[in-house]
């Protein structure tokens, strides 16, 4: 924590950031907080904030930078909010140049609780390596699971949806101004629970771009597991196109550009 | 009296340029095949996108057939590479739902290949009616 503090007064200091957005202890309860070079006293406040307490700080970032487009921010990461901002620069929501990075790696229970493939980010700050989580046996038991069983499981899970849209407003990746959720020809309007198409758009959409922070599911009153869904459509992406999500090195998103010679057959009957 | 067979719903998603004109071909050649195939013309497979093909399920239908032109031969040079990620993966995501599988088929077709648009569209209708009514349209709506 105090590495954690003393490069975030060293930022502040040197003016090298208009700002660090982290979170802060207040009345007892970790929030989100930016961080300003007007109020260096907070520094001393600034926590590394705890498992179950967790914000999509990639998002607030999105409209700090929108407001300040000029403006360089530091802020705290995970290894999961680093792929986020990694595939919102592809995207072109972020400017890579105007962010810092203050890195947390996680603890081995959060990683194990969210089989994390890649629990710290590249710059560490805080915290130590564990070990990741390579493969998702949530995802596993789904598939081993064959049709109908499947069906019953997912539509058991879907029926439960209260269309709150909890999923999407908290994802760091839900950046579009207009949404194919609200879209009254492709979704019915008005009854709850939604049509049952209503999470595979939002997975369709996820694939490629879903970073696993897993807020959407910490966020569901009705319990979905929809992180099960964007694995696996992620690790589709991954078999299909060899495509990353979150890397650097494996190019932009499958979905973005239209490519070279397509070599991939379509299936058979 | 024999029960009456299954009379499945099919939505066809054909491009313009190759399919759709195969899909003429195979008519003006007087090639028979089921008429349980409900057309839908668009510009190109690449313009289909996968919600199309979510809310044709979602509706009612039990198969959704998407036709394009060959890899190479699209008139819009790449659209069908589009069309190709996209139908594939959407299979494998349905599949993993358990929602349907093999309810989803695409089929690059010609303008010159009217007895092939005959028959995939003969094959298809076989398999969706060998396989019922779909899931979706069966389960039961939650109150």
């Amino acid at each position: 924590m105090d590495r954690l503090r003393e490069k975030v007064r060293n930022l502040l200091k040197d003016g090298k950031v208009a700002g660090y957005l982290g979170y802060i202890m207040k009345d007892g309860h970790p929030l989100p907080h930016l961080f300003t070079p007007a109020r260096p006293e907070e520094v001393g406040q600034a926590i590394v904030a705890p498992g179950d307490a967790r914000y999509p700080l990639d998002k607030l970032l999105q409209q700090l930078a929108k407001g300040y487009p000029d403006a360089t921010f530091a802020v705290q990461v995970r290894g999961c909010d680093e792929r986020g901002l990694n595939e919102l620069y592809k995207w072109g929501q972020l400017d890579p140049e105007k962010v810092v990075l203050v890195g947390v790696a996680c603890p081995q229970d959060q990683a194990d609780y969210c089989e994390c493939p890649g629990p710290w980010p590249s710059v560490i700050d805080s915290g130590n390596k564990c070990k990741p989580v390579l493969r998702s046996q949530r995802v596993d038991r789904i598939d081993a699971l064959a049709g109908e069983a499947a069906f019953q499981e997912w539509m058991s899970a879907f029926n439960k949806c209260v269309k709150c849209y909890g999923c999407r407003d908290i994802c760091p990746m839900c950046f579009c101004k207009e949404c194919a959720l609200e879209h009254p020809d492709l979704m019915s309007t008005g009854k709850v629970p939604p049509d049952s198409i209503f999470q595979l758009v939002r997975a369709l959409h996820m694939a490629g771009r879903c970073i696993d922070c897993g807020l959407c599911e910490e966020n569901c009153p009705a319990d979905i597991p929809l992180r099960v869904l964007y694995k696996k459509g992620n690790a589709l992406v991954k078999e299909m196109f060899d495509y990353d999500t979150g890397s650097l090195t494996t190019g932009l998103s499958p979905w973005k550009f239209l490519g070279d010679e397509s070599t991939m057959e379509t299936k058979p009957m | 009296m024999a029960e009456k067979e299954y009379e499945p719903k099919i939505i066809g998603f054909f491009c313009n340029w190759c399919t759709y004109a195969g899909a003429d071909l195979a008519g003006v050649s007087r090639l028979q095949y089921p008429p349980n195939i409900r057309v839908i013309r668009v510009m190109c497979s690449g313009t289909v996108s996968p919600h199309h093909v979510l809310r044709a399920f979602q509706k009612g239908a039990d198969g959704v057939l998407i036709g394009g032109c060959h890899i190479g031969d699209c008139h819009y040079l790449k659209g069908n590479y589009m069309t190709i990620k996209r139908m594939t993966f959407l299979q494998d995501l349905l599949k993993f739902t358990g929602f349907e599988d093999g309810r989803l088929h695409l089929e690059w077709i010609s303008a010159a290949e009217g007895p092939k648009f005959a028959q995939v569209v003969r094959e298809f209708t076989e398999k969706i009616k060998k396989l019922g009514p779909s899931r979706l349209k069966l389960a039961p709506k939650a109150a």
